[in-house]
């Protein structure tokens, strides 16, 4: 079995740091494939990065990198690369010896024209000589994915690399990612807080909650089809309210809505969650005979940018998500009423918990 | 002042705006502004005063040719020679065995890592003389490593090996806490990136660790070096000869008087001030005179 076909595969992996637990954990990322991993701070997701890299020793279960079991295998024999949150440069080194550094290591001598060609790719050659403290962290974030490449890894961990910077250079940089582990050959993850950093750059989601894996799909089913709660909270999905189920209709404050999702023919109290951006206003909710319809006053118009919040009152409260150029069209006012089609794939029922 | 605060709340509550905010904010001021930068100053400038003035007293003592005539005196000048000596050695020999302990205190990789940090900053609680007598248990003629090395002909009562085992017992905290604080501030995660990028933990302490706690390592050993020039209760306990230039100095204050031993004092302070002063602007990168970039 080679590195082409199997790639990273982690089963029953667990690990502890005081009172937390991570795990069991079972997934695998094939060869050439991104696998993101999205959840809250303290979900334990660097926690697994580091365990795969070997900064921390697995309690139980095996990693499988290629053929190797990495087991004992200490963190430089590993092949893995890591970058950080932080990108983690070595300060006392210019850019160029940074990216050497792993080259050096080995104790190559003849590296110059490869760190050329990886300051050329990530487009930070003019910086070569700077020091790491007088780079912006967009730039900084380049040097670590250069220097992390240069060990040419078996497999890439990236700890949340855009978190720390501004919007316009995360975006910027989220795309540089995309291209790059595309056409890397190997086996990345991606771990992020982030839900569309997760949606645009993983092949396949994980949502890691409280040290466990909760779901693991492509990214549009995992955004369509949440396993829980939890899930649905971080894919963008709004909580509704609890309501009770009764035949695959969900009775909940005022309204009465039909929903698909059955839950195996479950009756009972239930949570339930909405797509803001599903929800349909005015003009656009005459004609559509899919789902519940009724009317509200909106309450608030917020300006959230790309798209606009309209905040409707009611029992249950809720909010819709348009386009700001639609704000006209469907003369949406505070204070008017308005017709609202909630469509009924785009609501979703979990047994509550406990009952 | 009770009043006015008073008053201000009372105002405060009324505003309830940021006017209010404002007016409450300045009530807290329980001094006129200037008293407590005032008494910052008093305080700092008492202490720096209590340290200056005696050395000053002292270097007043002397002239120009008193100090070259305690230069000329060969016991004198052997005695500095010696104490910058064996400073020296034990700076040496501290770095040495302490930056390793130090590193393993930082990074918390040694069993009960409180309790090593403990006995590694006892010898500051240990009064000098008590330090070299049970150093003279241990290291003289019979004692369990003097016995044995006494065989092999290496004696530490009364021979330099012994000034800088007391050099050593009383300084030794100095480079191991110096280098630890200077590993601690290195981000863990650095060393970690090191290793990803295939260096071992070798490489990684002598590519990464090691650059990056230069500076903490540099100073403890200057620390050290300074601390044993000075050593004298321990050092006259185990090895009174040869004569270290603290125990000339206090020869010289009991067979000649005050008089006779300021100039030999005067020429030390000198001598170990000059080195140390050069040694610290090597060990910090800049000048006393410049302040920190970054103030802390």
């Amino acid at each position: 079995m080679t590195l082409a076909e199997s790639g990273l595969a982690i089963q029953g992996v667990r690990a502890r740091a005081g009172s937390f637990e991570l795990g069991p954990i079972d997934l695998d990322v094939g060869c050439d494939r991104v696998l993101a991993i999205l959840g809250p701070s303290g979900a334990g997701k660097t926690m697994l990065l580091e365990t795969i890299a070997g900064f921390r020793a697995a309690m139980t279960g095996s990693i499988f990198l290629g053929d190797r079991e990495l087991g004992e295998i200490p963190p430089e024999d590993r092949a893995i690369g890591f970058v950080f949150q932080d990108a983690a440069l070595f300060p006392h080194l210019s850019v160029r010896d940074n990216v050497a550094f792993a080259l050096r290591a080995r104790g190559e001598h003849h590296y110059g024209q490869r760190v050329d060609t990886l300051l050329a790719r990530f487009e930070i050659a003019h910086l070569a000589e700077r020091a790491p403290r007088s780079l912006s962290g967009g730039e900084r974030q380049r040097v670590a994915l250069a220097r992390a490449l240069a060990a040419q890894p078996e497999l890439l961990l990236l700890d949340e690399p855009l978190s720390a910077l501004d919007r316009p250079t995360r975006d910027d940089l989220r795309s540089v990612l995309q291209e790059l582990l595309g056409g890397l050959g190997i086996p990345a993850i991606h771990v992020t807080h982030d839900r569309d950093e997760a949606l645009s750059i993983g092949d396949r989601v994980a949502v890691v909650v409280a040290g466990q894996v909760r779901q693991l799909a492509r990214p549009h089913e995992i955004v369509a089809n949440p396993a829980d709660e939890t899930c649905a909270r971080l894919l963008g999905w709004s909580e509704l309210g609890v309501g009770n189920l009764d035949q695959g209709r969900l009775a909940l404050g005022d309204l009465v809505l039909p929903v698909h999702d059955r839950l195996n023919g479950w009756n009972g109290p239930v949570c339930a969650f909405y797509r803001p951006e599903a929800v349909l206003l005015g003009a656009d909710a005459t004609g559509i005979s899919e789902g519940a319809r009724f009317q509200a006053v909106i309450d608030r118009v917020l300006p959230t940018i790309p798209l606009t919040r309209v905040a409707l009152v009611g029992r249950p409260g809720m909010a819709a998500l348009l386009l700001p150029r639609d704000l006209g069209r469907l003369d949406i006012r505070t204070g008017a009423t308005v017709e609202v089609v909630l469509p009924s794939d785009s609501l979703r029922v979990f047994r509550l918990t406990g009952a | 002042m009770i009043d006015s605060r008073a008053t201000a709340t009372q105002l405060g509550a009324q505003g309830g705006g940021p006017g209010g905010m404002r007016v409450r904010a300045s009530a807290r001021r329980a001094w006129p502004s200037g008293v407590f930068q005032a008494l910052l100053w008093l305080a700092s400038g008492l202490l720096i005063a209590f340290i200056v003035l005696p050395l000053v007293r002292l270097a007043a003592t002397s002239s120009p040719s008193s100090l070259i005539n305690a230069a000329s005196e060969a016991e004198v000048r052997d005695a500095i020679v010696l104490s910058l000596q064996d400073a020296a050695i034990t700076a040496a020999i501290a770095t040495l065995l302490g930056v390793p302990l130090a590193y393993l205190l930082a990074r918390r990789r040694i069993p009960a890592p409180g309790l090593v940090q403990a006995i590694v900053d006892l010898p500051l609680a240990v009064p000098h003389t008590v330090a070299g007598i049970a150093l003279l248990f241990l290291l003289g003629r019979t004692g369990w490593v003097g016995a044995p090395a006494g065989h092999l002909g290496v004696s530490f009562y009364g021979s330099q090996w012994g000034i800088v085992a007391a050099m050593l017992f009383v300084s030794a905290p100095f480079a191991v806490n110096s280098a630890r604080v200077a590993f601690e501030a290195i981000d863990p995660n650095l060393e970690r990136a090191a290793r990803s990028l295939g260096a071992t933990r070798a490489h990684t302490f002598r590519r990464v660790t090691l650059p990056l706690g230069a500076r903490g390592v540099l100073t403890g050993a200057v620390l050290v070096y300074a601390r044993s020039i000075a050593e004298f209760g321990a050092v006259v306990i185990i090895a009174y000869y040869p004569v270290t230039a603290p125990v000339e100095i206090y020869n010289l204050f009991l067979r000649s008087g005050l008089a006779a031993a300021s100039a030999a004092s005067v020429l030390l302070l000198i001598v170990a001030l000059a080195t140390f002063l050069v040694l610290r602007t090597l060990a910090s990168g800049r000048w006393l005179w410049i302040a920190d970039r970054d103030p802390r």
